[in-house]
């Protein structure tokens, strides 16, 4: 039988704001569900995509609390694309995001948002269904 | 509280009551509280066992059970206390005065991240966060737009701003207040200056070691209050609401705040003053939670609690160093992003926890909480909240009203006994700073986060909306956007600020913070002296971290 490849994930926190909770949560359970956890913490966006391509991940995760969501994801995005990098990566958000944003995340290319009160299987099953390792 | 006989005639009587009922079934689920104590089908006088003029008494007399003071809410209604900040301080200034105007008796200034973290705002890795989360005060010009028209003589001010930041941003508060021409020896308010704010309820950028916060937050209060510079301030605010909302429990929330408060007296003992110098101006800033009468329970055994630390630890002599005066914040995290409008009645029946249990202080949540910052709206809803409580309601018609209710009375007593064990536990570690050091107090948390997120996963802990009848994300809710422009607008004004400053004297000033702070004694004199030449915060927080140093706190995941 084939071994399949173990789901590799860099969890963030760009920016500079302290709420560690959700990141730490989710981590875990990603963590249980099998997947490799990157624990990144607190990252700039140039070290963020350093971290993703030296730890060779298919899942960036973002954890924002800021209500900057908009800003550094935007950061993030522009900084693949100037690396030729986009579309390399699954990029998830997290954190306080008002449901209003979530289309203009999904615009600019985050394929999953999950706001406040999210339950961790159905950030799981949602990675298990869209996910294609490298 | 009754006498033998009479107890053994309630005991044979309930013995019959039981036998009679004990095939009568009950729901099944866990009849426990929100931190774990299983509670009982029913509480008589046999669960009391409290001796009531020792353990409970009178108000205003320890050991303070029923209140710090002897007519509470019939003297004084509690202070209305919005946490409230956002863009730049010229429109904090403004929705301050908006709720003023609309009856709210205190302020409390809720900072951005950058001010929390004493970075600048020309720092690209923290710019985009500029009034996203708080209001921006990175120099003595922000105090300024701030206050503009506000009576801050009449009206106390809260600075929340943890001990990295809390001597730059207090001189600068104190600075301005100077130069207004108020006397600080008359001025109130608090600095809010917890350790473990900035440590394990969120965690820091770039902050130094926690041996160095422990003593700039206790630098703080030596020079506030037994040096005499601003006697009236409240310099710390102990305030477990923080770490409560990461999901420990009610019974560690008081640990934590106890056991920091008694690493905060030792250190300020072991400079020479006595505990009655300065005790009596430290304070609590607690939260009220989901179990409502757990919540009211946790105030009752707090203070009976510190009075008893006070009398037996510290051995004080001034009763006003044993009462337990905190400020009460409803949590934030019981609040959801769906149906958004019930949050309103989440925290009416919260505030109402914090109002029956005698909070002398209170902030009320937005209904907006889980979305986005307070829109005005929300704001003057969570106000409107506290102000039927205290208008509408007459709870505030006498003193303590939940005493000698055989539940609360019994939960009062299970919730002190638990906290002298758990804080047993904790200062087995050591001291604040070196729970936070070796990582104890990182895995405490991560151990609580886990386990609340379980029991939310699990449906053991219920939040409507989220995990029964679950319903999609609220798009209709207006999303209080802060100002875009804000990061311009601070990096502006501290440009101005740098021109009109006379940088040369500033480089002497701060070069005497570097020595002070090589031979670690207190900061607050030259800080005082640099912010009022102009110093920012991220400039006076650089020199701490030159001297002493970054620190990577140990998560645990």
């Amino acid at each position: 039988m084939q071994q399949t490849k173990k789901i590799r994930v860099l969890m963030s926190k760009p920016g500079i704001d302290g709420h560690w909770r959700g990141g730490i949560v989710v981590s875990r359970a990603l963590r249980d569900a099998g997947m490799e956890l990157i624990f990144g913490g607190f990252q700039n966006i140039t070290q963020i995509v350093e971290s993703a391509v030296h730890e060779d991940v298919d899942i960036i995760g973002l954890s924002i609390h800021s209500g900057a969501h908009l800003a550094y994801t935007k950061q993030l995005i522009d900084k693949l694309q100037e690396k030729g990098l986009k579309g390399d990566f699954m990029i998830l958000v997290g954190g306080v995001i008002p449901a209003k944003d979530f289309s203009t995340l999904k615009e600019m290319g985050v394929a999953g948002v999950f706001g406040p009160g999210t339950m961790t299987q159905d950030i799981v099953d949602f990675i298990h269904k869209n996910i294609e390792t490298k | 509280m009754y006498d033998d006989e009479y107890l053994e005639k309630i005991r044979r009587e309930k013995e019959k009551w039981e036998k009679k009922f004990k095939d009568v079934k009950e729901r099944d689920v866990k009849f426990e509280t929100d931190s774990g104590i299983p509670v009982k089908r029913l509480y008589t006088p046999l669960d009391v066992k409290t001796n009531y003029i020792e353990d409970i008494g009178f108000p205003g007399q320890p050991p303070y059970t029923r209140g710090p003071y002897p007519t509470m809410y019939r003297g004084r209604i509690w202070t209305m206390r919005l946490f409230s900040g956002h863009g730049t301080p010229e429109e904090t200034n403004e929705r301050w005065k908006f709720l003023y105007e609309h009856g709210e008796t205190g302020f409390s200034a809720a900072v951005d991240a950058l001010t929390f973290n004493g970075i600048d705002p020309s720092n690209a890795d923290g710019a985009p966060e500029v009034g996203t989360s708080g209001v921006p005060l990175y120099c003595i010009d922000s105090l300024f737009a701030l206050t503009e028209d506000v009576p801050i003589d009449k009206i106390s001010v809260a600075l929340v701003v943890e001990p990295f930041t809390s001597a730059p941003v207090s001189a600068m508060y104190y600075n301005m207040a100077k130069m207004k021409g108020y006397d600080l020896t008359q001025l109130m308010g608090t600095t809010q200056n917890d350790i473990l704010t900035m440590t394990v309820g969120y965690i820091p950028y770039k902050n130094v070691p926690p041996k160095h916060l422990l003593d700039l937050a206790c630098d703080f209060i030596e020079w506030t209050v037994p040096m005499g510079n601003v006697p009236k301030w409240h310099p710390i605010n102990f305030t477990g609401y923080n770490y409560r909302e990461g999901g420990i429990d009610a019974v560690q929330e008081l640990a934590f705040v106890f056991a920091s408060a008694c690493s905060h007296i030792d250190n300020i003992v072991d400079r020479g003053w006595k505990v009655d110098d300065f005790v009596n101006r430290l304070a609590f800033h607690l939260s009220a939670h989901k179990d409502f009468f757990e919540e009211i329970a946790k105030y009752r055994a707090a203070r009976r609690i510190w009075a008893k630390l006070m009398r037996d630890r510290y051995e004080v002599e001034d009763q006003k160093s044993v009462q337990f005066r905190f400020h009460v914040q409803t949590a934030g995290s019981s609040l959801t992003a769906q149906l958004p409008k019930v949050n309103i009645i989440r925290t009416a029946i919260q505030a109402l926890e914090a109002t029956i249990g005698g909070c002398q202080s209170l902030h009320t949540n937005s209904f907006d909480e889980a979305i986005c910052l307070p829109s005005k709206e929300a704001a003057l809803i969570a106000l409107r909240t506290q102000q039927i409580i205290s208008d509408e309601t007459r709870i505030a018609n006498t003193v303590d009203p939940m005493a000698g209710s055989y539940y609360v009375e019994w939960l009062t007593d299970e919730i002190e006994e638990r906290v002298w064990n758990y804080m047993d536990k904790i200062e087995k570690v050591g001291s604040i700073d070196k729970a936070l050091s070796t990582g104890w107090l990182y895995k405490e948390m991560r151990d609580a986060f886990h386990k609340r997120q379980k029991k939310m996963e699990t449906g053991e802990e219920i939040t409507l909306g989220v995990n029964k009848y679950p319903v999609p994300y609220d798009e209709v809710t207006d999303v209080f956007r802060t100002n875009e422009e804000a990061m311009k607008i601070e990096i502006e004004r501290i440009e101005k600020l740098k021109k009109r400053r006379d940088n040369n004297k500033l480089e002497e000033i701060l070069d005497e913070l570097r020595k002070v702070c090589e031979r670690e004694e207190n900061v607050m004199p030259v800080v005082m002296k640099a912010t009022k030449e102009g110093a920012t915060v991220g400039e006076i927080c650089d020199i701490y971290r030159e001297i002493w140093g970054i620190w990577d706190p140990p998560l645990a995941i």
